[in-house]
């Protein structure tokens, strides 16, 4: 019979990436379950930690809003787990992605947000940037030549430079061939970036390139160039054409966020760490202890027509909100978690789920719901009593934030990730002492 | 500076009722000019669950429409038959549904010449397999579905080939008034260019008012009182088709008791309630809940299937003199010479009636003004095929039949409808796009179970760069080859060099982004749970996260459209609009 591992964790994006990678790297035996791959898929692939504050504000220097923050949402998980905690979070991620061959990094003043191009030219405020992202950063004076690839349809180089433009950057756009991509019409950016994991493509694409770039300029690409050697194509691009090189995201599904989720979970899985893809959890066991909360004791998974017990020591509930799949809703306006049901701080009457503008720069209160924690990160009841004795829970399915618009889902993934690890290999350890 | 024009015939409204007028008089030997002020189809025609009715409807409770109802579905399918699905349709009996009424059904049926046919049920539910196993009996009935969008498109074009102008955002401001009170005299409008800025005075011996549930609007701008009685209607699209026949309750109209299978979505509806104006109204979620409750008794778990969106429309419904509740407000028209009931000369109000019979009224109203005018030739549009018809009926496999055939899949824009990038830039050189709305009435552009997430940026990009392109090729291509009748056909459109200049009244992406991105959320907000919640904010994840759309310049822009689609009409109960 197998071990039992010492953490479960259910979700296998970033939150419970993160978090694996904290247990693992502390000696833990980890497991990660998950329905599908979480959301990094879809997502930039950079590291937003907060670009907008209450009231749409624009925001410089994240780490500098935290009091802020306090103030407006005192369950903000930024403001659960405290500023230390936040910067700290992030410089454990940014030595992580380091190692992992996919360094990350900041602007030049230290703490400050970078304002990177959106696929339509609008400026995003991301704390890290993939280092293929870093030099779209609209703080450097360089003109940009925005280059897509004709008939590709998700990305338009002539949209994003004129809305660059009209923010007072130098930016022009140009198309090339699709065919220098790949002889495939319907293939995707994932796809295409797979085609140039191959260095001759990547050498004919430089080539092509030179033809249309001016003097001074950097370049602007989709993010495809490469997939697993992301890297080396873009040495040989900047290489070859003596200048700077950046992607700008795409829509999904996003190659950057791949990378990242890739990486990750190939260095989980060298650490030992079991990733279990299309398990997903439906229910649990429980037991009643001493002190009046339960003790979990399995989660079930429900996948080939069989069920299975997943056992462990500590759980973590990494599985997002609404977006993620850890909630689910209906048409009477109820919306639950789905493992453990768990009660959420949640608008429950349809009514009040959404503003009649899309835009609404409050934002939509269902999208601002979630789990409430304490300060350990472990769920508890609106009376704020712990309902279970070993289960912990992190990322945007936690309340009172909402990624979307505060800018802030992977700083929110990866500073719950971490905090939720410390604290289950604080109690773990204690518990190993008291037996 | 106004412009002057001068016609015999000025209808007013780009509905079904006002493109078949314009067809009419057109092919009668008129001069004939039709103004629209928003885009074709903007009103109640392109606010439907998409019946074509047989006429089982009505046949016990208002005989004379269903006497009207099932000559013109014999008619449409010979004039547009590319524009109907022939679904068939069932009228069926519920436990709530038995007594004397299907008998009387059947009967009235018989009476009125609508063809009905009782099925043996094995036969139904091997045809309907989800439908509801404790239905007793089933009649079987010539139902239909349509796309009143392109049928009112091809008339349209059908009206141009044969002389008339078109000109839709082109919004009447005021009638164009003569004589004395007593001896006071129509003779035409002013009108307002909403895309080009201009205003023009359109002169004309005829004004027809085709306004539907404005008409009242219309008509009170030559001192008269029309009163429409505005009947909301609210409907429900279901992802997919749960049934391929249209399937009705057979019991005395009431709310929730048709569902109708409509290219990929099977639409439930629909309420009626009386409402105060037109153009200001929400959707309660009582009424959606109702919708949701009442189609599980025609398929039992509809209400737990994926909802993909909500809309109302307004019936124009009109009967002199009536006070009373909408849903027994007669469906059939009316058509009011305003010379003989009110003594003002040049003007006719047609109002009521359904889409099935557009093209009765419009042969009636154009009868009427041949006596005002002389008669040049009599009707002919029950005998014209309008263009397109040689592809015979519409069929669901269609589009992806000649993406996979001609390998298409690449040129794809919207993967859920199966939109390609020819079919987008034709569109696009057709008229005037001034919102993707336009794009997607013509395409169904953003219909899918996405609502717009991923070809709302791709089509803004393609529009883009149509226009910074427009003028690169240098030498303009013939594109008069294309034709309206095949907007929505992937292998009848290919992509053509640039022009050299375009038809786009307005060229701001980050508008179109904006005013399409709030359009879809309107009619998604009141069905926003489960699988489609989920997908609204993989929707917010890429236009605001990825994108930053809410942070683009030119914030302050605005198009005829952008107050429209901010309006509060998706309401689920709060009183915020305009905040």
């Amino acid at each position: 019979m197998r071990e039992i591992p010492d953490l479960l964790v259910i979700g296998a994006g970033l939150s419970g990436l993160m978090a694996a990678y904290e247990a693992a790297e502390a000696g833990l035996r980890v497991k990660v379950i998950a329905k599908g791959l979480g959301s990094m898929h879809w997502s930039a692939g950079t590291v937003d930690v907060l670009g907008y504050a209450a009231g749409d504000k624009a925001v410089s220097m994240p780490l500098q809003e935290l009091e802020g923050l306090q103030a407006v949402a005192p369950h903000h998980p930024y403001v659960v787990a405290g500023a230390e905690a936040v910067t700290e979070a992030l410089s454990r991620f940014v030595a992580l992605a380091k190692e992992l061959g996919l360094p990350y990094e900041g602007a030049e003043e230290p703490g400050r947000n970078l304002w990177l191009p959106s696929p339509v030219g609008a400026a995003r405020p991301v704390y890290l940037a993939p280092q293929g992202q870093r030099y779209g950063d609209l703080a450097l004076a360089e003109p940009i030549v925005v280059v897509g690839f004709e008939g590709l349809r998700d990305f338009y180089p002539w949209v994003i430079a004129e809305n660059l433009r009209k923010q007072g950057h130098r930016a022009r756009g140009t198309v090339l061939p699709f065919a220098l991509l790949s002889e495939r019409r319907d293939a995707n950016t994932v796809q295409l970036a797979q085609e140039l994991d191959e260095l001759k493509r990547v050498v004919t694409l430089a080539r092509a390139l030179k033809e249309v770039v001016e003097p001074g300029e950097r370049v602007g690409l989709p993010a495809l160039v490469g997939l697993d050697r992301h890297g080396r194509a873009m040495e040989v691009l900047q290489e070859e054409l003596g200048t700077r090189v950046f992607e700008i995201p795409t829509l999904p599904p996003s190659v950057p966020g791949m990378r990242l989720y890739r990486a990750l979970r190939s260095d989980l899985e060298g650490r030992g760490v079991e990733v279990e893809i299309g398990m997903e959890a439906v229910g649990y066991e429980a037991k009643e202890e001493n002190g009046g909360f339960r003790r979990l004791l399995w989660v079930e998974t429900a996948t080939s027509a069989r069920p299975l017990k997943h056992r462990a020591r500590a759980f973590l509930l990494a599985t997002g909100g609404l977006l993620g799949g850890g909630f689910d809703s209906n048409h009477e306006g109820r919306v639950w978690e789905r493992v453990f049901d768990l009660p959420l701080a949640m608008p429950q009457n349809r009514e009040d789920w959404f503003r009649p503008k899309f835009l609404d720069p409050a934002g939509h209160p269902v999208f601002q719901g979630g789990v409430s924690v304490d300060r350990e990160f472990r769920p508890v009841s609106p009376e704020g009593k712990r309902l279970f004795a070993n289960l912990w829970a992190a990322g945007n399915g936690l309340r009172d934030c909402d990624g979307i618009r505060e800018r802030s889902r992977e700083g929110i993934a990866i500073v719950t990730g971490i905090a939720a690890a410390r604290s289950i290999l604080v109690a773990l350890r204690r518990e190993k002492h008291v037996h | 500076m106004t412009r002057r024009l001068q016609t015999e015939i000025l209808v007013i409204g780009g509905g079904a009722t006002g493109v078949g007028i314009a067809w009419d008089a057109a092919l009668r030997g008129f001069d004939v000019i039709l103004v629209e002020k928003r885009d074709l189809t903007h009103g109640t025609t392109g606010r439907y669950h998409g019946l074509l009715h047989s006429g089982g409807r009505y046949v016990v409770k208002d005989p004379q429409s269903a006497r009207e109802c099932i000559a013109e579905n014999r008619i449409l399918r010979r004039t547009h038959p590319h524009c109907i699905e022939d679904t068939g349709g069932f009228f069926v009996v519920t436990p709530e549904d038995e007594g004397e009424y299907p008998d009387r059904f059947v009967q009235a049926c018989a009476e009125t010449g609508v063809p009905c046919e009782e099925i043996a049920l094995r036969e139904a539910f091997r045809r309907e397999p989800l439908l509801n196993r404790r239905i007793s009996r089933v009649f079987e009935v010539p139902d239909g579905a349509a796309d009143s969008f392109l049928a009112t498109h091809v008339t349209a074009q059908a009206a141009r080939q044969a002389g008339a102008r078109i000109l839709t955002y082109h919004e009447v401001t005021g009638l164009l008034l003569r004589g004395p009170e007593g001896a006071r005299e129509v003779v035409g409008a002013r009108v307002e260019d909403l895309a080009g800025g201009e205003t023009l005075e359109i002169h004309a011996t005829m004004t027809i008012n085709a306004t539907g549930a404005w008409a009242g609007q219309i008509a009170r701008m030559a001192g008269l009182t029309v009163e429409v009685i505005p009947g909301k209607g609210v409907m429900v699209a279901m992802n997919h088709r749960l049934v391929n026949t249209v399937i009705n309750r057979c019991k005395m109209p009431a709310d929730g008791d048709i569902l109708v299978p409509i290219h990929t979505v099977s639409v439930i509806g629909t309420t009626d309630v009386r409402v105060p104006d037109p153009e200001h109204y929400g959707i309660e979620p009582w009424e959606v809940a109702l919708m949701l409750a009442e189609g599980d008794k025609l398929v039992p778990g509809l209400s737990r299937a994926r909802a993909v969106r909500a809309w109302a429309g307004v019936r124009p419904l009109y009967q002199e003199g009536y006070t009373g509740a909408s849903r027994e407000a007669t469906r059939q028209f009316t058509l009011l010479d305003h010379a003989r009931r009110d003594g003002v000369q040049g003007l006719l109000t047609i109002i009521g009636g359904k889409w099935t019979t557009f093209r009765l009224m419009a042969e009636k109203t154009v009868d009427k003004a041949c006596e005002y005018l002389g008669t040049r030739q009599p009707c002919q549009t029950a005998t014209t095929q309008v263009p397109g018809a040689e592809q015979g009926h519409y069929w669901l496999g269609h589009r992806l039949h000649e993406v996979e055939e001609h390998e298409l899949h690449g040129d794809l824009v919207c993967e859920c409808e199966l939109v390609t990038r020819a079919m987008l830039e034709n569109a696009v050189y057709r008229n005037p796009t001034l919102t993707l709305d336009d794009l997607r009435r013509d395409l169904r552009l953003g219909m899918g179970p996405c609502q717009g997430g991923f070809c709302t940026y791709r089509a803004v990009g393609i529009l883009h760069e149509m226009r910074e392109r427009a003028g690169e090729a240098g030498g303009e291509v013939d594109r008069s080859d294309w034709e309206v009748a095949y907007m929505q056909s992937p292998a009848h459109n290919r992509s053509l060099p640039p022009p050299s200049s375009l038809p786009l009244a307005l060229s701001s992406p980050n508008l179109l982004l904006r005013d399409f991105l709030q359009e879809r959320w309107k009619g998604v907000r009141p069905i926003l749970w489960g699988r489609q919640l989920k997908q609204e904010m993989l929707d917010s994840l890429i236009y605001l996260s990825l994108m930053n759309v809410d942070h683009l310049p030119d914030a302050g822009l605005t198009s005829p459209m952008t107050a429209f689609y901010e309006q509060d009409a998706g309401d689920v109960g709060e009183t915020e609009a305009g905040v």
